[in-house]
């Protein structure tokens, strides 16, 4: 049999690279993503491992506070410490290091660097050091409060040259400095598309972070002793008071590339997740062409029944066959998946992000994951059709065509409604108050349930949705409508793909406009001044707190008020307080206060949002201990219980609170109130000056400021769009494979409607159409469980504050021109093949 | 019809391959075949008869000569012409898988004119309908439909459209002796009553029995011809022939 089998995969060779391309696509995608993490953890490996190069120790305070995504505050060292272990012997080198934010302005005014979500900009120090991370390409080291360096990338970038002017926003203001020197790190321009200034000690202790405190010291030995004996030896000396730990080269690279992996792995788990959606939508794809073929073979097996051959030997054969098929289109699909490993870093590139040079790593358990996914995948697909081969009855072979059974059972209506109503079950249970956990498995159960109706559905709605096809198309779009009723089955698992990929895009785009409606909601019912300055850096810099004042100060406005965020720790773990200014806050920013007055509020006192009393019982009066980043504690006591925490979170501070000590703070927002009377452009005129001083931040209206906080969820579902994309494209591919296939299938029928009169573009036409009807099944049904799905996760994350939901109307209706578009799209080339058949042997073979 | 051939063929070739494996399909045939009557072409396996067919109904290309369907040269139509031709002036029966499955009965009749967004004769419709007696079988499908009915389903396409000419290719050849007694009695009414032109190809002698004349071919050439046929003199002939 195996013969056979082999024999009926080169006799066609057609068939195998179609059902392959769905086996390859969905493995390429695999690869791809596990290629392209590895190659990146590596060449960041490698990026820490040259910068490091020459650092033998590393001390830094042990005194840290971890906050939410892995972001951490590290206490900062006193200055005095850097002499300290210069002195121990076996140092040959010693610098004081500081990483802070600094955004650089470009020449036309503009900070340069991305906003908000993308890589961070960095300040830091650049001197003259035996170990040195950084290496001067043109000029020298800063030295002096007027001179920086810039890193090579930005320099470019920003078009600067030595001896240039260039603007530096920092969290003491803004401030013009000389560009003195261009500087790499390792052997990349700028690491991972950060930004770079570079300053001496003394100008970026003043002008970066405190006066006399430093962030780590590196030390470079002289090479009398190991690292471990020097990391030891300078942890002799300094007092344990200090709270400091020294760790060696090897430690600090380590721990470096640890540091990224971890922030690199979310985003491997994510483009992985996305890949097994794309192959288990490439899995039905799969199944459908094993189908088909199988079906078109009907005969041939049933020959080889009738001159003896078992049911488990015509079944072993096809299964041959997917083994097969499988394993060749797992290989070509790893093979496919580096060069798309490849496409990614240049789209990274493309969009700014330069990634360290490196050769592609191309993990071995990549290699085994793609080839036995794709194996189980194929096969497992390949598996009923098989089985269904083999009970073909030796009589078959007689028979003048070849057509698929298309008997649908009772059994599988009953199954698909139970399925269904399972799952809605499930779903009704949460919302009775059982468990979230049950939603997973209730969407679950609808899922199946609906792909086990879709050929029960298929037919139906397929010939509703062709309705208007034969409206305007006349006998051609009948025909289309009526080819896209005639097997359901078939057409169910043509738009199964389509059906899985719209219902996800849909709950996701559901999702976005719910949240968008809230966050609306929210600034609208919070936010009362007239303007803002918005920063879109969150986690890292933002707007210096004197710009507030700055604009306090200006005629014609009322009041203005900064918003801003600090890390401290509270009991052990990492939390995020908002910081207000209390003297300026009313009026501009409604916190819903329950009890207490914003005077109330001072460095030695805290609000709480009415859900933390709620949960901790708490009360007026009750005192929370915080530990600062500088590792201070502070004892605040609870003044004032606010209603509103969709803004303020569940703590409230005041921004005097850090005052004596080295953290630094910084606003995300200026909320500002105008006079009644005052023009729109005066006011604007007048603040963009003050905003203008520190050459960072947007100055927005009421409506833009709510529209473009709204809007940031936009960002979130680019990202999900195009990773869903990939399932799109597989959904395509299924779409031009049966379409292929059944024009294959028809060939006799295209042949005696051209004998008769049919224009080739007629039979385009009826193609096209069959496609359209096809797709728009998928994407009907697909939005339907779509809404539903959005709905139930939304309803999933009540807790997190999201009490509204809306259906995603404009995406709804984008989606489905897209579902056209995509069946046009699918049937250029089905139809063009369809134009192709022979005539004459359509119409004389017997 | 001023002129009295809807059909002509004028030096028709066909050759497959080339040198030493060259076949001659068709080798330099003339033949008319006139308006109103029903020919008959016969001749064994191989002798070209659905050849000559197929190029004088612009299905195939022939390799020499001239075909002119009613007064227009084949020749010189590109492929959206020849179809729009075949669609409008020539009607078809072929042996088998005659209809368009997913169409109805009545939509399988009329698919040359709803092709050609033709809306057609009614009352002619309705009389060729009634001819063949398909009256209620109309919102079948072809699925639905006895072989014979099928084929007179099939008859009546090739009537609907009033065309020049109707090529039938063993139109009888998978039904009994009964049903395709009964599909060539409705093509003779045609012909009689309707005033159309049909042209059949068969190795049957009592199908060949029912057309007005009957063109024998062998070897790719014209062997002969007979007038006013009976299943004797036809059975005689081709003894005659050597067949």
């Amino acid at each position: 049999m195996f013969r056979i089998a082999l024999k009926g995969i080169l006799g066609r060779k057609a068939r195998l690279i179609l059902t392959s391309l769905a086996v390859i696509l969905g493995t390429a995608f695999l690869s791809g993503t596990a290629v392209f993490s590895a190659t990146l953890n590596q060449t960041f490996d490698n990026l820490f491992s040259d910068v490091f190069r020459n650092i033998d120790g590393y001390v830094r305070s042990t005194q840290v506070i971890e906050a939410d995504f892995g972001a951490e505050e590290r206490q900062r060292l006193p200055q005095e410490l850097i002499e300290l272990v210069e002195a121990v012997p076996g140092v040959a080198d010693v610098q004081g290091d500081i990483q802070a934010f600094a955004r650089i302005v470009g020449k036309d005014g503009e900070p340069l660097g991305s906003d908000g979500a993308g890589p961070p900009t960095f300040g830091s120090v650049g001197e003259e050091f035996k170990g040195a991370l950084w290496t001067i390409t043109d000029g020298k080291f800063p030295s002096g409060p007027t001179e920086v360096a810039l890193d090579e990338a930005v320099a470019k970038s920003g078009g600067f040259v030595v001896g240039d002017k260039v603007k530096v926003i920092a969290q003491a203001g803004s401030r013009e400095f000389t560009l003195v020197g261009i500087a790499s790190y390792g052997d990349v321009r700028s690491p991972g598309g950060a930004t770079f200034a570079l300053f001496d000690l003394a100008t970026a202790q003043e002008f970066l972070a405190k006066p006399g405190f430093i962030d780590s010291i590196l030390i470079s030995g002289d090479g009398s002793m190991s690292d471990e004996e020097l990391a030891k030896a300078v942890n002799a000396v300094i007092p344990s008071s200090y709270n400091t730990e020294t760790l060696t080269g090897a430690e600090i690279t380590k721990e470096s590339q640890d540091q990224i992996g971890s922030a690199l792995s979310f985003f491997s788990i994510l483009l992985s997740t996305f890949s097994y959606i794309a192959l288990g939508v490439g899995s039905f794809v799969i199944y459908n062409v094993f189908s088909i073929s199988a079906a078109q073979r009907q005969r041939e097996n049933a020959l080889l029944r009738a001159i003896g051959a078992s049911k488990k030997q015509v079944t072993r054969a096809l299964l041959i066959e997917s083994v097969i098929v499988g394993l060749f289109g797992s290989l070509v699909g790893l093979v496919a998946g580096i060069g798309l490993s490849k496409a990614l870093s240049a789209l990274l590139k493309a969009a700014g992000i330069d990634l360290p040079s490196g050769g592609l790593v191309v993990p071995s358990s990549a290699i085994a994951n793609t080839v036995v996914v794709g194996l189980i995948v194929t096969v497992s697909s390949a598996w009923l059709p098989a089985r269904r081969a083999g009970r073909v009855p030796p009589l078959a072979a007689m028979r003048e065509t070849a057509i698929e059974v298309v008997a649908l059972t009772r059994r599988r209506t009953v199954l698909g409604f139970v399925f269904i109503g399972l799952g809605a079950a499930a779903i009704t249970a949460v919302t009775n108050g059982a468990s979230n956990t049950w939603l997973g498995l209730g969407i679950l159960f609808v899922f199946s349930g609906t792909i086990t109706l879709g050929p029960v559905i298929a037919r139906p709605v397929a010939l509703f949705l062709g309705k208007p096809a034969q409206q305007f198309r006349g006998v051609t779009g009948t025909m289309a409508r009526q080819n896209s009723a005639r097997n359901p089955k078939r057409t169910a698992r043509t738009a199964s793909p389509v059906l899985i990929g719209v219902a996800l895009v849909t709950a996701v785009a559901a999702l976005a406009a719910s949240i968008r409606t809230q966050i609306d909601d929210v600034f609208t019912e919070q936010f009362k001044g007239d303007y803002a300055i918005n920063s879109n850096a969150r986690g890292f810099g933002g707007l210096s707190p004197s710009l507030a004042d700055d604009i306090n100060a200006l005629p014609g406005v009322a009041r203005a008020t900064g918003i801003g965020f600090l890390t401290v720790k509270i009991e052990d773990r990492g939390q995020n307080l908002t910081t207000i200014n209390p003297a300026t806050v009313e009026g501009v920013l409604d916190i819903g206060l329950t009890s207490g007055t914003y005077a109330d509020l001072t460095p030695e006192t805290i609000f709480v949002s009415q859900k933390y009393v709620e949960n901790n019982s708490a009360k007026l009066g009750d005192t929370i201990s915080v530990t600062l980043a500088d590792a201070q504690v502070k004892n605040l006591t609870i003044a004032g219980i606010y209603e509103f925490d969709d803004l303020a979170g569940k703590y409230t501070v005041s921004r005097d609170l850090v005052k004596d000590s080295t953290v630094i703070t910084f606003d995300f927002g200026v909320y500002i109130a105008m006079e009644p009377g005052v023009s729109d452009a005066t006011a604007r005129a007048a603040l963009q000056g003050a905003v203008d001083k520190y050459g960072q931040g947007d100055l927005l209206s009421k409506r833009e400021y709510i529209d473009l906080q709204s809007g940031q969820v936009n960002q979130l579902l680019g990202l999900i769009y195009g990773l869903l994309f990939l399932s799109v494209i597989i959904a395509v591919v299924g779409i031009i494979i049966t379409l292929l296939l059944s024009v294959f299938e028809r060939q006799r029928e295209i042949g005696l409607l051209r004998a008769v009169g049919m224009t080739k573009s007629q039979v385009r036409t009826t193609v096209r159409w069959e496609s359209v009807i096809t797709s728009l099944l998928g994407a009907v049904v697909g939005i339907v469980l779509g809404v539903g799905l959005g709905w139930v996760i939304v309803y999933a994350l009540r807790d997190q504050g999201l009490s509204s939901f809306s259906v995603p109307v404009g995406s709804t209706v984008s989606i489905l021109i897209m579902a056209f578009v995509i069946g046009v799209l699918a049937a250029v080339y089905p139809a063009w093949r369809a134009t192709r058949v022979n005539l004459l042997s359509a119409i004389t073979t017997a | 019809m001023n002129n009295p051939s809807a059909a002509t063929a004028t030096e028709v070739s066909k050759i497959y391959g080339h040198g030493d494996s060259e076949v001659r399909a068709l080798d330099n045939v003339s033949v008319q075949f006139e308006t109103g009557k029903f020919t008959a072409i016969m001749g064994p396996s191989g002798s070209g008869k659905s050849t000559l067919m197929h190029c004088m109904a612009g299905l195939d290309e022939m390799t020499k000569g001239s075909v002119t369907i009613g007064d227009v040269d084949i020749a010189d139509l590109n492929d959206k012409e020849l179809t729009r031709l075949r669609r409008d002036k020539i009607g078809f029966v072929f042996q088998s898988f005659n209809l368009v499955p997913t169409l109805t009965a009545d939509e399988n009749i009329r698919l040359p004119l709803l092709l050609g967004n033709n809306k057609g004769n009614e009352e002619w419709i309705q009389k060729v309908i009634n001819t063949v007696h398909l009256q209620d079988r109309l919102s079948h499908r072809p699925s639905e439909l006895s072989g014979g009915q099928q084929q007179r389903v099939a008859v009546a396409r090739a009537l609907a459209s009033q065309p020049a000419i109707i090529f039938a290719d063993e139109p009888t050849g998978n039904l009994d002796s009964t049903t395709g007694g009964e599909i060539l009695s409705f093509m003779r009414k045609a012909v009689d009553d309707l005033g159309q032109t049909i042209v059949m190809v068969t190795h049957d002698p009592v199908s060949a029995s029912y057309a007005d004349r009957i063109v024998f071919l062998k070897d790719g050439k014209i062997a002969g011809e007979l007038l006013k046929p009976t299943p004797e003199t036809v059975l005689d002939y081709m003894k005659k022939l050597g067949h």
